[in-house]
């Protein structure tokens, strides 16, 4: 009797499983199994598509920094393009050092960051095309209210200085990301190196977490504007000190993969995408995004028609 | 107090709201974990078994292995699938990085070894006179090893459920191979930790009370089948 | 008729240390119905020789012939191991109640449930312990244990049932009752029975033919009692310790009830 009722149950557990899976792949047509073999089968037949009905490889892979995802922005824009074009994106939000090695080994389809440096050495190692400019926002210095290092106000590389020079704790994010990279650079032109002094602590996270062990250590901190207006609630006493220089601005382009990078590159939806993230529509949409809750936006729209400058 | 107060209201709120979103990751994170943990059972049950009772050169060696293999860093775990799965991996014509699958993939390389490492010591326990009793009244070896399983019950539904635990838990390696895609990879864990760092900490420890809801269910449903034979 | 045979049986074990024969037996028989004893003190090779005839240790060497059938101690066929039953000293009863233990042999053969449930109730009322039918296995005393596991053996009516010390780890008045239900109903059924055991008064009063193991020898064969009564130079030392243990006893207790 007991065996039995073990059986049962051992049965019921298993057909409840296999109950999940089926359901689940009749469920979503994104889903996995179908995805895989759909794909797998468009691809051998090499079938065309009709426009923005069914493109023949669906998933596209986004790599971009965790700034875009933190601030919800891709949230609002992503569900309009695989509307407008039927392509399903697959976004991995990471930070952007890890972003562009992805782009760099052919592990992603579209790029959006914002390291323009190092997204140039892509450039012109051919890892990356059709580059465009799509938005900025800027940087600023948070410090805490009393200002310890007291840089209020003073351009950047003299406020890094000082933050050196009187010992002021500096929060770093040390994840190779936009912005530590955009840090890094400031140190160099200012001619310090802060690895391994007692002052400067890395966080090796995202910029939300760095922003709350900035907060907690009551240190310094380089972040985007976004990032800070989005947690502006959580951060008490820190206040911005330094902001509005021209080197402190955070601009982002988009661009595709090679395709010439890996057979499983999905050209045409990472050509799709950069031409939706600069069209008129969604420009618009990226100045407005964040003005409801923080009362300015978070993005500036900042695409070219034609032609690229930095 | 404030925060966990308003998390726990927060909890309560969605789980009421029935937020579709909320629903979908839940399913996802019950569903990938209970079937990496399913495919560890059915594929580590057996391998324990004959570790825990067969004799074989190099069979030390295998189980030392597998000890090893019990503290698997989730993150290790999921550094291979993710090497594994690369376009430009061995597996990468398949598209898998991504995918619930790729997420499974690497649970059951965490709770593998779990399931197999606790079955072999448990059968390595067993009576070796028990098992000739059980023969000598004429078990085929598919019988001995119902026979067995269900002898060894208890410490098996222990070994499931610390497996399950583990990948209930692990964030690493999900993140690592999901990437934590909307609708797509997010699970519980990894949308935890986006919205800590999203600063949302009332959804966060919402998201918290759902998770540990969960494992606390499936916890006491195995609990109470483990421990039902007690009452009879 | 003889139903079992064994013949030049050779169990050794080898290990890096050494090499050491623990049964060399070069002939033993089986007739259908006979209740053959196996005696001799510890370490004389009761048990493996017993382990070896029920097909649960592959010997080393030697031929093994069951009802005509030569049998490979390697791939036994089902069909035969179906026809065997044993019990142990200890009663080894699973994590489960008395009725689904006993049951357990004739699950493994596929037997349907309501012959099952017949067939079980029959075997516990027979060992006076119907009673304990839903009770767990692991809550009964040794002396109701042994007798679940000697109803788990007999219900599956084997032809040859295998004893490997069954009373030994009993206290006394248990192991008496128990001896002579068993004893009954084996000749009640008519089954034949090979009863290992380094208790001379159990085999006495339990067994027809004696074999007596030394150091894994066939030392001496035959009848009981004249095995008993009549020991050669070999198993003399061993069975006259026993003959004076015995007569002291009995002179003490005085009791002729006993089945000794």
């Amino acid at each position: 009797m007991k065996i039995k009722k073990y059986r049962w149950l051992l049965l019921g557990l298993i057909v409840l499983l296999a109950l999940a899976g089926c359901q689940s792949t009749e469920e979503s047509p994104s889903n996995i199994a179908d995805e895989t073999t759909n794909q797998t089968a468009e691809q051998g037949e090499g079938k065309e598509t009709e426009e923005s009905s069914e493109p023949a490889k669906k998933d596209m892979i986004l790599s971009t920094t965790t700034s875009t995802q933190d601030s919800g922005l891709l949230d609002e824009l992503l569900p309009i393009f695989e509307e407008q074009t039927g392509y399903n994106v697959k976004t991995v939000a990471v930070g952007s050092g890890q972003a562009l090695a992805m782009g760099e080994k052919g592990e992603a389809d579209a790029l959006l960051t914002h390291a323009p440096a190092d997204e140039e050495k892509l450039e012109q190692n051919g890892d990356v095309i059709n580059r465009k400019r799509v938005m900025y926002n800027d940087f600023v210095i948070l410090g805490p209210l009393d200002d310890p290092a007291q840089i209020k106000d003073k351009p950047v590389t003299e406020a890094f200085a000082q933050i050196a020079n009187t010992n002021a704790i500096f929060v770093s994010r040390g994840d190779d990301s936009g912005t530590h990279k955009k840090e890094m650079s400031i140190w160099q032109e200012a001619g310090i190196d802060p690895i391994g002094q007692d002052w400067y602590v890395e966080t090796g996270q995202g910029m939300g977490d760095t922003l709350r062990v900035a907060a907690e250590r009551q240190g310094y901190v380089l972040t985007d504007r976004g990032t800070y207006l989005s947690l502006k609630e959580m951060l008490n006493d820190m206040v911005v000190v330094v902001e509005g220089d021209e080197s402190l601005l955070n601009i982002y382009h988009v661009m595709q993969v090679n395709p010439e990078k890996s057979d499983l590159i999905n050209e045409e939806a990472a050509e799709a995408f950069v031409a939706f993230m600069v069209s008129k529509e969604i420009q618009e949409l990226i100045g407005q995004f964040g003005v409801d809750q923080y009362g300015e936006p978070l993005f500036f729209p900042d695409a070219e028609t034609e032609g690229e400058s930095n | 107090m404030g925060l966990i107060g308003e998390g726990l209201i927060k909890a309560v709120e969605m789980l009421l709201s029935g937020d579709p979103e909320l629903l979908a990751i839940t399913w996802l994170t019950l569903r990938v974990s209970l079937t990496a943990t399913l495919i560890s059972v059915i594929v580590g049950l057996p391998l324990g078994v004959l570790l825990g009772l067969v004799r074989f050169p190099g069979r030390k060696l295998l189980v030392t292995v597998i000890n090893l293999g019990m503290g698997l860093p989730p993150v290790v775990a999921g550094l291979w699938v993710t090497l594994l799965l690369w376009r430009s991996g061995p597996l990468g014509q398949y598209a898998l990085l991504y995918t619930p699958t790729a997420i499974i993939m690497a649970q059951v390389l965490v709770s593998l070894p779990i399931i197999i490492g606790l079955t072999t010591s448990t059968f390595q326990n067993i009576n070796p006179q028990l098992i000739m009793q059980i023969r000598s009244l004429g078990a085929s070896r598919w019988q001995l090893f119902i026979v067995l399983i269900r002898e060894a019950r208890l410490a098996i539904l222990a070994a499931i459920m610390a497996g399950l635990g583990r990948v209930l838990a692990e964030v690493g390696a999900s993140m690592m191979v999901g990437g934590n895609i909307k609708g797509e990879t997010r699970i519980l864990t990894t949308a935890m930790v986006m919205e800590v760092s999203k600063g949302n900490f009332d959804v966060a420890i919402a998201l918290s009370f759902i998770l540990m809801g969960l494992a606390f269910l499936i916890t006491f449903a195995l609990t109470s089948m483990q421990q039902r034979k007690r009452s009879a | 008729m003889i139903i079992y045979e064994l013949e030049d049986v050779r169990y050794d074990i080898e290990s890096k240390k050494e090499s050491r024969t623990i049964l060399k037996v070069d002939h033993l028989s089986l007739q259908e119905g006979e209740i053959v004893g196996v005696i001799g003190p510890n370490g004389a090779g009761k048990s493996t020789l017993l382990k070896v005839m029920a097909f649960l240790l592959p010997p080393t060497t030697g031929k093994l012939t069951y009802r005509g059938q030569r049998i490979n101690p390697g791939a036994v066929p089902m069909s035969v191991r179906h026809q065997l039953a044993t019990v142990f000293q200890h009663s080894l009863l699973l994590d489960m109640d008395v009725f689904h233990n006993v049951a357990l042999g004739l699950k493994f053969r596929k037997i349907d449930k309501v012959e099952q449930n017949r067939r079980v109730e029959q075997w516990l009322e027979r060992f006076k312990v119907a009673h304990l039918a839903r009770q767990h296995a692991h809550t009964l005393s040794g002396g109701e244990a042994q007798r679940v596991s000697l109803a788990r053996a007999l219900v599956v009516e084997p032809d040859i049932l295998f004893l490997d010390e069954p009373f030994s780890a009993l206290d006394f008045p248990t192991k008496v009752s128990l001896m002579e239900d068993l004893k009954q109903i084996l000749k009640e059924t008519k089954t034949t029975a090979l009863f290992v055991s380094h208790d001379l008064m159990e085999v006495k009063y339990m067994t027809e033919r004696l074999v007596v193991l030394i150091e894994g020898h066939k030392a001496q064969e035959g009848p009981t009692d004249a095995v008993i009564h009549q020991p050669n130079d070999q198993t003399a030392p061993f069975l006259n310790q026993w003959r004076q243990f015995i007569h002291s006893f009995s002179g003490r207790i005085g009791s002729p009830s006993l089945p000794y």
